[in-house]
């Protein structure tokens, strides 16, 4: 019976918890559909017909496939990129037995930690002088950048859990060097890749200082958008800004909850 | 095949860092290119003795000190609150994964509009209550900085909760019983084994909170700005407006490395201080 109460107030107290983190969420959800009018509302309104004008407004007056598109190609191409050349070397730098292996990883490391900053002034002439700054490239190689180091980071104490043995009965049957690397090691850490792709495209997604400085009106993602949607008007944009938040937050979110085990796995080892 | 990935990171990275450090000796305005020229450590010195930037990195040792504190805490409740393992905690933590994932550009604006003193849903209330002062949470001086710490609270305790939860997790059933039949209550047990044994995860949460809450920048870009006065002026922003905003280049160089080094220092105590723990638990 103590037990049985025990669990009682065990679980009243994860839902209470649960409605903290939830609500905030499922309140900007409602936000997209609430008239201006009901916004702006003092008492605030509870109840309200909802409406899609909010999203007929974004629509009007933002190129919004053009918006996800830049999202997308941002996100998609910093986790490819990041993803070529970090599982790579994530696996020379696993395989090697050098003490060098160690120090580069954890370089690699050290440089996830530099705030943006610090980068951001030089990257922005860098790209300047490439005539780089304002495509999406600027941003693919910024967000690649930081990307490759965790990446590489998390590829190396995967693929150090996988035994060489492994790979050396597979050149004995026949394979090349690197046919043992993508057919023996390759598949036995693919929860890591998987869980590293998902990071890197949270990591790219949601990031907004690399892109608001990098970017021009044509090629900026949702995240920063955002802020124009707001356009610091206190009233009359919250409207805009929940159907817009709708597309930026709603897709990671979701990906996020379906691919729960990839990201759990990769959260809770320290990279993110 | 280490190659590709260190000389991308090399020219990518490495470089504009080096470009940086190089930058950060120079005044450098581009606003003002005719006053360019070598000043040695001036920028150093200027940023160490200006008034604004010790009130910034004060707020973002503070800022820093209680998101982590709090989130280490609330966290380690959450994790044990989820130890057992049941379909219902197990959902429970999937759902969990929702403030990590909202943008948190996003999040500072949601905060922003529910605390609104005229038509937020949390912020009218309690004006209307006197739990607030009239022009907001996020718009009093008083608040500001506590209430920003709250959000990142928000935002980032799941993240220590799943790490420390994995931490739980994974320690060894029979030790934990071995206590529990010996007569070890539920607080000894928590201080005197599940503590000590679950120190690499408390270190790895520590490292990753300390080193990321100090580098703050788009939650509080998004709700306060900074503002109001500059009561949530963290470091981050103060060096993003000198260097990307202003075009002060040599002076945000040098704020933004002095934060670098800032970072490496605290991330290495804190490994030496867990060294030293981990020494004397597993000696006793």
């Amino acid at each position: 019976m103590k037990r049985r109460q025990a669990m009682a107030v065990q679980r009243t107290a994860i839902c209470l918890a649960l409605c903290l983190f939830l609500a905030p969420v499922l309140w900007l959800i409602m936000t997209a559909y609430e008239p201006s009018r009901a916004i702006q509302s003092t008492p605030p309104a509870l109840w309200f017909r909802p409406t899609l004008s909010n999203f007929a407004a974004i629509a009007a007056n933002f190129n919004l496939p053009r918006l996800v598109l830049s999202s997308f190609m941002l996100s998609a191409g910093s986790t490819l990129l990041s993803l070529l050349f970090g599982i790579p070397c994530g696996y020379a730098l696993a395989r090697t037995r050098s003490r060098s292996a160690v120090f580069i990883a954890y370089a690699l490391l050290a440089i996830r930690g530099v705030p943006t900053v610090v980068t951001l002034i030089p990257f922005y002439l860098f790209m300047q002088k490439l005539g780089l700054l304002g495509t999406w490239w600027a941003v693919i190689l910024m967000n690649a950048t930081l990307s490759t180091a965790f990446v590489t980071w998390m590829m190396f104490s995967a693929f150090r859990a996988v035994p060489v043995e492994i790979e050396a009965a597979a050149v004995i049957d026949g394979c090349t060097a690197f046919g043992a690397f993508r057919r023996a090691a390759l598949p036995l850490v693919q929860t890591s890749v998987i869980a590293a792709a998902l990071l890197c495209m949270m990591f790219a997604w949601n990031d907004f200082l690399n892109p608001a400085f990098l970017t021009r009106a044509e090629t900026r993602p949702l995240s920063v958008a955002l802020l124009t949607a707001f356009g610091g008007n206190t009233t009359s944009g919250w409207g805009d800004l929940g159907a817009m938040a709708h597309l930026s937050t709603l897709p990671i979110v979701a990906v996020a909850l379906l691919l729960n085990r990839y990201l759990v796995s990769g959260l809770t080892r320290g990279a993110h | 095949m280490a190659a590709p990935a260190v000389i991308h990171v090399a020219v990518f990275a490495l470089y504009p860092i080096l470009r940086g450090i190089g930058f950060s000796v120079f005044r450098m305005n581009l606003m003002q290119p005719w006053l360019h020229r070598f000043i040695g450590l001036r920028n150093y010195t200027d940023a160490l003795s200006d008034p604004a930037i010790r009130h910034s990195l004060a707020v973002t040792l503070i800022f820093t000190a209680a998101c982590v504190t709090a989130e280490l805490a609330l966290g380690l409740c959450l994790a044990l609150l989820l130890w057992a393992d049941n379909r219902f905690n197990r959902v429970a933590a999937i759902l969990m994964l929702v403030p990590i994932t909202v943008t948190p550009i996003v999040v500072g604006l949601i905060f922003r509009a529910l605390l609104d003193p005229s038509f937020g849903q949390i912020g009218y209330w309690l004006c209307a209550l006197h739990l607030a002062p009239p022009q907001g949470l996020l718009g009093d001086t008083h608040t500001a900085l506590a209430t920003m710490i709250a959000v990142d609270v928000w935002e980032w305790t799941p993240l220590s909760a799943l790490i420390l939860l994995a931490g739980l997790k994974s320690l060894p059933s029979d030790i934990l019983d071995a206590a529990a039949i010996d007569g070890a209550g539920a607080c000894a047990r928590l201080l005197r084994i599940i503590l000590p044994m679950m120190l690499p995860s408390l270190f790895l949460v520590l490292v990753l909170r300390v080193t990321d809450v100090f580098r703050t920048y788009d939650i509080v870009f998004a709700a306060t700005g900074g503002g109001p006065g500059d009561s949530t002026n963290l470091l981050m922003l103060t060096a993003v407006k000198q260097g990307l905003q202003f075009f002060d280049i040599g002076y945000g160089s040098a704020i933004s490395i002095l934060m670098t080094l800032a970072i490496a220092i605290m991330a290495a105590l804190i490994i030496l201080v867990l060294r030293g723990l981990d020494r004397r638990y597993s000696a006793s």
